[in-house]
């Protein structure tokens, strides 16, 4: 028997294009390095699938089950840290370090899940905080296994082989590139499959009314944590991505509140429990990051002739705008959760509904 | 033997006794009704029974089981389940979507899900709304979402806290054919309901509660004619 649609209208006709246009966009990505050389354009690239990879994993536990987690930057620091450790210290290749990363996510999050859990909306979001602060600290003052704020930069990358071949050596962006890409379609499989499951029903039945859920037989810890385990399994596999692809990490930048907030965003910006939110999420935030950091606006400005370079104003643009980056960044996330509740996805959704009649 | 036996039930929040030595006993295939003034304990008794609440003394029994400190999941699955009397719809869901949580209690397959929350909304007759999300429904269609809801987890027991408060008197007349319909199927009911009529009309048995204590247990007809009873409601004199 065939599922009625969600939203009243007729979805089946749409939905055959969508298949048609997700191949399309996906062939187009698997060859995109063979069309563009760019070092630059592979990069913001990879980091587009390091934030679609973090947003997802956030979704499941923050999306779909409704416990804002605002610690996940805990998980992305144990994948982070296991992989480099057991590759620094025990040259333990990271493919194998991964697992371990996931491992030690996986403790942490049933550690972190049977204390948090027991609190209930925002006493869970500070909860989630602390615990994430105390990882943090403690992953600052073990200089024998962290190395401390000096933080673990790594010497030699294996290259990857399977049965003797050589895969890659890891010499250029495109490695990087293929991996992001295959770990990004794996977490929204995952977050598809969860969505199309049992867990999918319990997750959001414990989102809309925690209670009714529980009366309905739904094992509240069971479930919470369930998806906890999910959430921060993937979320280790983002740590473990970007610690092999910038080779440092130190706990101010895998471990710190700012990471755990930015993964947040990328889902609430994107559309909370959608599939394709936090793409939509990495596909705003990402860019917009990139080009405030780098000054292409204030470039921009003065190319277009808005803004003569010797005047004041251009000056003063030129000099300031990267440093405010961070107060852009705020003001636009403001604006978009004042206007579009629902996130981007969800306000092009009501759009196009709007449009339809 | 009964179904469910509430033994000296008594419940305290800090000095305050929300019920006090309640005991009565269920026979399978009655409904029984549950009424007394506002704050009487009628939804702390249910609360007690589902395991919202631990009693603070007295033992409740179901189906020769101890209940006693077990979590609402549990007792959902072992066939006790209820409904609440401020609706708690699952909003962002389907209407289909909201009777497959309840189903998804007793299978783990999701078609085998959808058929039997699609036998519960026929039911219930809200087939019109399959696809609606639950949180734009009417007062009358989330109370009837409410009851196929809980019916699809299969329940031995129901229990229906104020499922007709704030209905029309149609809408109302739907529901008390509903609950008939249910005890039909064999269907065991406790009801909480605050019109009489009703009340009398379909309970076999009714439990009286005031300020937490049992005030008096009978038949319609016994509870009607209870002087008690009448004090209790309509105060002496």
């Amino acid at each position: 028997m065939r599922r009625p649609p969600q939203i009243p209208g007729g979805e089946s006709g749409r939905s055959r294009v969508g298949l048609v246009a997700m191949l399309l966009v996906l062939a187009g990505l698997y060859a995109f390095p063979s069309f563009v050389q760019s070092p630059y354009a592979l990069h913001i690239m990879i980091l587009l699938f390091l934030g679609t990879i973090m947003g997802e994993s956030w979704n499941i536990i923050g999306g779909y089950t409704g416990q804002y987690s605002v610690g996940h930057a805990a998980y992305f620091g144990a994948g982070a840290y296991g992989t480099m450790i057991l590759l620094q210290k025990w040259e333990i290749a990271p493919w194998k370090g991964v697992f371990a990363g996931i491992a030690a996510a996986l403790v942490l999050s049933l550690v972190i899940g049977s204390i948090c859990f027991r609190l209930r909306g925002p006493y869970f979001v500070l909860a989630s905080i602390a615990v994430a602060e105390i990882v943090r600290l403690t992953a600052l003052n073990l200089p024998n296994v962290t190395n401390g704020a000096e933080g673990i930069l790594m010497s030699d990358l294996p290259p990857l082989s399977i049965g003797g071949r050589v895969v890659t050596d890891f010499v250029s962006k495109v490695p990087y590139y293929y991996i992001g890409l295959t770990l990004a379609l794996f977490t929204i499989l995952v977050t598809w499959l969860v969505q199309h499951s049992k867990l999918g029903y319990c997750f959001q039945a414990i989102r809309e009314d925690q209670d009714a859920a529980h009366s309905l037989g739904i094992n509240l810890s069971l479930y919470k944590n369930c998806a906890l385990g999910i959430s921060a399994t993937l979320t280790s596999l983002a740590g473990s991505f970007y610690a092999i692809y910038i080779k440092f990490i130190d706990p101010t930048t895998v471990l710190a509140l700012d990471l755990s907030v930015q993964i947040v965003l990328i889902a609430i910006i994107g559309g909370i429990g959608t599939i394709f939110g936090p793409v939509v999420g990495s596909l705003v935030l990402v860019p917009l990051a990139e080009a405030l950091r780098s000054n292409i606006v204030a470039q921009w400005l003065i190319n277009s002739g808005l803004v003569r370079e010797d005047s004041g104003l251009g000056v003063f643009l030129k000099e300031n705008l990267a440093h405010a980056h961070v107060l852009i960044y705020g003001i636009l996330v403001v604006v978009v959760i004042l206007f579009m509740p629902e996130g981007v996805l969800g306000y092009v959704r009501k759009l196009s509904a709007r449009k339809k009649g | 033997m009964a179904l469910l036996e509430i033994k000296n039930v008594s419940k305290f929040f800090g000095g305050l006794a929300a019920n006090s030595d309640v005991s009565f006993s269920m026979d399978e295939g009655m409904i029984m009704g549950l009424i007394g003034p506002n704050g009487a304990g009628k939804t702390t008794l249910f609360n007690c029974i589902t395991g919202y609440y631990p009693p603070s003394r007295g033992e409740i029994v179901f189906a020769g089981r101890r209940m006693n400190g077990l979590q609402p999941d549990r007792v959902c699955k072992l066939g006790m389940a209820r409904t609440w009397q401020k609706v708690r719809p699952l909003a962002k869901l389907s209407v289909l979507d909201n009777v497959m949580v309840g189903a998804l209690c007793r299978t783990n397959s999701l078609s085998q899900a959808q058929e039997l929350a699609m036998e519960q909304i026929r039911v219930v007759k809200l087939d019109h709304k399959t696809a609606f999300p639950a949180g734009g429904l009417t007062i009358g269609e989330r109370k009837k979402l409410e009851v196929a809801r809980v019916l699809a987890t299969q329940p031995k027991l129901l229990l229906l806290d104020e499922v007709m408060g704030g209905l029309n008197p149609a809408e109302s007349e739907e529901i008390i054919r509903l609950i008939l319909a249910i005890k039909q199927k064999g269907v065991t009911q406790m009801v909480i309901e605050h019109d009489m009529k009703a009340i009398m009309r379909i309970s076999d048995r009714i439990v009286v509660l005031n300020s937490g204590e049992k005030l008096a247990e009978g038949t319609p007809e016994e509870i009607v004619a209870n002087p008690e009873v009448v004090t209790a409601y309509l105060g002496s004199d």
